[in-house]
């Protein structure tokens, strides 16, 4: 299957090209139009990022494998990401790591049969004064305790 | 104390351009626009302002290696990657006060005669994100950026790029090729990026905390600068501190404050029944300070480096006496072995090497000999890559083998950790507010 | 120049180049995986470590640059310590596979650490496992675990084949060199990511497991492929070719060879070689001998009437030497007096060819030949008698065949339908048995030389003629080797002037 970028999108990246002096520059901000647009990096995504920034498949898919923030598999509707770094480790992180697993019935890395909640294990999100922290697609939720973590988890649908 | 960097930080909606206007921001530029771009320069050199991201060099030097007049462009890059662990002043940098990086930006653009810019900011950062580009907007609209600036000559565009989650971009040169919109692979060098940098013209890259420091150089002038901190360390510092402290945050802090001092005076000291054993004071890649050395060392470059450590980021992680230094190590180790970019042979094997043997020796599965392995291994990983990530593990698990052997040896001989089962069912901490916490970001629901 | 001290010798060196380069200048080598002098610097391996003096860290000599009066040392102990631990490094999830692994004898890990490190390992730890049997294209396999990630292959794609069909995905120890899934290395060029892998990671699937490389002999050659005339080593064992790989020529190929190239080993070695003489015989073709085969050519030469230098023409092949056609030329000259020369190429409607090594013009000596006077096949004349180098189909001859009886002597290398018609069948060389010359694109005139002994009585074209012109009485001359041939040439053709043999060498030299 052929993907192709929405109008939108298109119009999006041109905005994005004009601020490079070549294209394949716009690689990771184009990568990231075709995970909105498309939800994941899929095979096709990432060829339809090569085709239109006129650049290789395999310099698309070396720059999407080597982020994190990319997903090369599909993700739920909401990514819970909690850091596993030290500061939040020694403010009791660790325990909220277990709770989130014990609580989602996910390990690290899965995600719900619903496809509502993917779990994964983060490095330190520069929240470490407010640790234990996670973030939640974009949102950052920090100083979470069991009971905060119950509240968060509660308050998405 | 006056403040530098944070002045605005308790200001409501300090981010917006009217507050920022109202205590004096983009005045400067004013001043800027009418000194020759090797007066900035100059007088950034006389400041004695150094990095901030870490490296602690020379900013105005750092300037002065970029050719006056090269063929083509020159480029500015500001590292808004901030990554390294225990280190969050950038972000509260870009959330509290935008437009003093913008104005910072501007001035050491106009100092190397750069056109264009990129802010490589850390693709977690959401807030910050969206901070920066209204920032930039507000900017652009009043003149402060774009096309003739102020109506002088000088022209600088402002950009923003955001990273996509690898740590390692915070490393200048793989800043650089994450923009040109390659892996975030350190390049090596030389050549060095002032020489050949961004798409290969002459480059800066500085981080987020030293061009913030920039407007109240120019406007006060290097010697009021230079009076704050102490000789070799000027000016002053941001601090953020983490670990079980009463008010973990972010402080601004006159370079060459006695550290013992800034945990009881700033950080509030240590929650109840919290025993300090040890602090990283520069970020998770710096070796580690006993409590002993706590009491010793001031917060400067010279101090921390005469202890055999370094103020690095200045993200300063507290560890009280229950949490396992085996574990902490531990954790760095995933870390710095999870970052690396894995060009380098040493840093790639090396890392994950170490993480392997940490992770094992945790679980009380180690030998004595594991030990020296270690060792041996941060030599082999320590100057001899591409970049300083593997020096990044390798500095700690030094420092933690020489400074706590003990726990490591307990670990052996008991054949489990001891700190496991009374630190991690120790539920979560709570915080106490205080007024003196200068930034902490809140639960956010902006 | 420069002045450089290259562990305490003093040595001037040429002002820019590497500090590898220059320790080979100075009679030493500083081992290194990822370094390749063809490609851009990648630093990555860190087995170049060298100590320069008032330089605290040691420096990957790969990316340092002489300066004037620099001193530094590839070898003492500081360097053999940092080696040590880096080659410990590259070991931790290297399988340990020698014994089974096809690289074994060239590669270059199990080379320096044999030389260089010699410890057992101290790595404990679960390896990490990857792919083994990884199918890249329609030419490589790749073993990941084998692979050290140097990117000597990822930069040869990117910079010289110009395809960038590989990759490193993922990051840190989970890097993984690839293609785009489900996409093949598949470049005119792509071998020679085999032969510049350091390691048995990248193995020629119509070389792995064929023959251990210790057994193979190494014959310099040229690659008849193409115009081009790529230098090569014919790798042979046991009177059989196993590989032809490229041989360094700046001029020419510098250090690769195309695809196709690779395979022109695999007609030498067809089922179908001719291995004898072969005339007829009261209409029956017929085997024969070449003693036997010689006085039949002649009577059926001198059994045409009216037969003379004008009727009579020689037929060169640019898949020839020059040392072949100009025997051939020589021998219509001396013995019948006829300069008609023709010659004729493999020819295709849509050959390949780019800008960079492969040309259109298929033949590795269409300059020679016509630096020789033969001029391309055509219809202008027709002849009664031919003599002819290469197989070629009738309808070739048909066309410049007077309608009276007609002779045909062919000098051909397989027994296929281009060599079953002619009334006379001599069996002779391909290039892999061959000695002598072919003039490529750019007039480099280069030698070629033998790795196989020719099957059964098959022969080079110069020593048929030789052989075959004392039937004949005249004062042809008599060749015993392919550089006498090659004398007579230089002497003949102005534009040869001042070349020998000898001062070919390796590589060559350019005819003006
Ligand atoms: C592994 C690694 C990570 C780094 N991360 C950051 C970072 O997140 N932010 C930063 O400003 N500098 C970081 N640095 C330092 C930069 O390479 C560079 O020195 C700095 O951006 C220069 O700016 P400065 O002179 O203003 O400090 C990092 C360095 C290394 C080796
Ligand atoms: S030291 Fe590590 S992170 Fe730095 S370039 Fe080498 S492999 Fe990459
Ligand atoms: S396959 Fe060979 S050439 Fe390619 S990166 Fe791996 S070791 Fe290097
Ligand atoms: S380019 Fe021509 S001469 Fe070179 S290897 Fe290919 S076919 Fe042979
Ligand atoms: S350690 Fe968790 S946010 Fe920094
Ligand atoms: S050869 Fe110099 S680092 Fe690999």
């Amino acid at each position: 299957m052929i993907l192709k970028f929405s109008k939108n999108s298109k119009t999006k990246i041109d905005e994005i090209l004009e601020r490079y002096p070549n294209k394949q520059a716009a690689t990771l901000p184009v990568l990231f139009i075709a995970q909105r647009e498309f939800g994941h990096l899929s095979r096709e995504a990432m060829e339809a990022v090569a085709k239109i920034l006129e650049t290789s498949y395999a310099h698309v898919y070396g720059v999407a494998t080597f982020y994190t923030l990319y997903n090369k598999k599909p993700v739920g509707k909401y990514h819970v990401q909690i850091c596993g770094n030290l500061s939040c480790s020694i403010m009791g992180g660790e325990n909220i790591q277990e709770y989130l697993k014990k609580k989602l019935k996910l390990n690290f890395g899965e995600t719900t049969q619903d496809g509502k909640f993917t779990l994964s294990s983060v490095e330190c999100l520069a929240s470490c004064g407010t640790g234990p922290a996670m973030q939640i697609n974009e949102a950052y939720y920090e100083k979470l305790t069991p009971e905060k973590v119950d509240e968060i988890l509660n308050s998405l649908k | 104390m006056e403040t530098i960097l944070t002045p605005n930080f308790n200001l409501p909606d300090s981010h917006t351009l009217p507050v920022y206007e109202k205590t004096g921001g983009y005045k400067t530029l004013h001043k800027l626009l009418k000194m020759r771009p090797d007066e900035v320069i100059e007088e950034v050199k006389k400041s004695g302002l150094r990095g901030r991201g870490g490296a602690g060099f020379g900013t105005g030097l750092k300037w002065s290696f970029v050719p006056k007049d090269p063929p083509g462009p020159r480029y500015l890059c500001v590292n808004a990657d901030e990554g390294e662990p225990g280190t969050f002043k950038d972000r509260a940098l870009l959330e509290k006060d935008p437009h003093r990086l913008i104005e910072g930006s501007v001035m050491c653009a106009y100092a190397i005669g750069a056109a264009v810019g990129y802010i490589y900011i850390r693709g977690e950062f959401d807030l910050p994100y969206r901070r920066i580009e209204a920032a930039l907007q507000e900017a652009y609209q009043k003149g402060y950026l774009g096309k003739n600036i102020l109506g002088s000559p000088f022209s600088f565009d402002l950009y923003t790029h955001q990273g996509a989650g690898a740590y390692i971009c915070g490393e200048e040169t793989a800043l650089l090729n994450s923009i040109e919109g390659k892996r975030g692979e350190p390049r090596i060098k030389p050549p060095f990026p002032a020489i050949s940098g961004l798409f290969g013209a002459p480059t800066v890259i500085n981080n987020v905390e030293t061009l913030s420091a920039l407007p109240y150089i120019i406007e006060k002038g290097a010697e009021a600068y230079a009076s704050i901190g102490t000789p070799k360390s000027t000016g002053t510092k941001l601090f953020s501190v983490s670990g079980p402290v009463k008010k973990p945050g972010v402080y601004e802090v006159p370079l060459g404050y006695p550290l013992r001092k800034f945990l009881d005076e700033y950080a509030g000291g240590l929650m109840e029944g919290k025993i300090l054993k040890a602090v990283i004071p520069g970020g998770s890649s710096v070796p580690v300070l006993t409590a002993q050395e706590v009491e010793e060392v001031n917060l400067d470059y010279e101090s921390l480096q005469e202890h055999g450590s370094m103020l690095g980021s200045g993200g300063m992680i507290v560890i009280p006496d229950d949490f396992c230094m085996v574990h902490a190590l531990e954790i760095l180790a995933h870390f710095y072995s999870h970052e690396s970019c894995g060009q380098c042979s040493p840093c790639r094997e090396g890392t994950a090497w170490i993480y392997k043997i940490l992770k094992r020796l945790e679980k009380g599965q180690g030998t004595p000999e594991d030990l020296d392995l270690l060792i041996d291994i941060s030599n082999g990983m320590a100057g001899q890559t591409i970049c300083v990530l593997s020096d990044a593990l390798a500095m700690p698990v030094k420092s933690f083998l020489a400074k706590f052997k003990n726990e490591f040896e307990e670990h052996i001989s008991l054949g489990y950790c001891p700190h496991r089962a009374s630190f991690r069912t120790s539920g979560a901490p709570t915080y106490l507010s205080s007024d003196q916490l200068l930034w902490s970001p809140r639960f956010q629901s902006l | 120049m420069v002045e450089i001290t290259v562990d305490g010798k003093k040595i001037t060196v040429p002002h820019g180049i590497n500090l590898i380069e220059a320790a080979r200048l100075a009679g030493g080598f500083i081992p290194h995986y990822c370094y390749h002098s063809k490609l851009s610097v990648a630093g990555n391996c860190r087995m170049c470590l060298v100590e320069i003096e008032k330089v605290p860290k040691l420096q990957v000599a790969c990316n340092t640059t002489v300066r004037d009066g620099m001193v530094f040392y590839t070898n003492n102990d500081r360097v053999k310590r940092a080696r040590e631990q880096v080659l410990e490094f590259i070991l931790v999830n290297h399988p340990l596979d020698c014994p089974v692994c096809d690289q074994a004898g060239e590669c270059k890990l199990q080379e320096f650490y044999m030389q260089y490190d010699l410890r057992e390992s101290r790595f404990r730890e679960s390896k990490s496992h990857k792919p083994k049997v990884v199918d890249l294209g329609p030419r490589v396999v790749l073993d990941m675990e084998r692979c050290i990630l140097c990117t000597r292959c990822v930069r040869f794609c990117r910079e010289i084949a110009k395809s960038d069909e590989l990759c490193v995905s993922e990051r840190g120890s989970r890097n993984k060199l690839t293609t785009y899934p489900g996409k093949a290395l598949e470049n005119a060029y792509s071998t020679n990511v085999v032969d510049i892998c350091p390691v048995g990671a990248l193995t020629s699937k119509d070389f792995r497991f064929k023959r251990r490389v210790w057994f193979l002999k190494k014959e310099k050659s040229i690659c008849p492929g193409c115009a081009r005339g790529c230098n090569i080593e014919i790798h042979h064992h046991d009177n059989k070719i196993f590989r032809l790989v490229p041989r360094t020529n700046e001029e020419v190929n510098q250090c690769w060879m195309c695809d196709e190239g690779r395979d022109t080993y695999k007609p030498v070695l067809a089922q179908n070689r001719l291995r004898s003489p072969m005339g007829f015989e009261a209409g029956q073709r017929t085997q024969f001998s070449s003693t036997e085969i010689m006085p039949r050519i002649q009577n059926a030469l001198s059994g045409i009437a009216g037969i003379d230098g004008k009727s009579i023409v020689g037929i060169g092949s640019a898949q020839a030497t020059n040392e072949d056609n100009y025997a051939l030329k020589k021998f219509l000259e001396i013995t019948f007096k006829s300069k008609n020369l023709l010659y004729h190429k493999n020819e295709s409607d849509h050959p390949t060819h780019d800008n960079f090594l492969i040309c259109a013009d298929k033949n590795p000596n269409t300059n020679g030949i016509e630096a020789l006077d033969f001029v391309k096949i055509n219809t202008n004349k027709k002849f009664q008698a031919f003599f002819i180098l290469g197989n070629l189909p009738e309808e070739a001859i048909k066309k410049i065949a007077l309608e009276k009886k007609r002779v045909v002597i062919m000098l051909a290398t397989h027994d296929d339908e281009d060599s079953k018609w002619p009334d006379f069948v001599i069996p002779t060389t391909t290039f892999a048995e061959s000695t002598g010359t072919f003039m490529n694109i750019q007039r480099r005139v280069q030698k070629i030389s033998p790795a196989l002994i020719s099957p059964g009585e098959s022969r080079s074209a110069w020593e048929f003629f030789s052989d075959l012109s004392t039937y004949f009485g005249k004062e042809n001359p008599i060749y015993h080797s392919a550089e006498a041939v090659f004398q007579d040439i230089v002497e003949e053709h102005l534009c040869y002037q001042g070349l020998t043999y000898k001062s070919l060498g390796e590589t060559g030299k350019v005819c003006p």
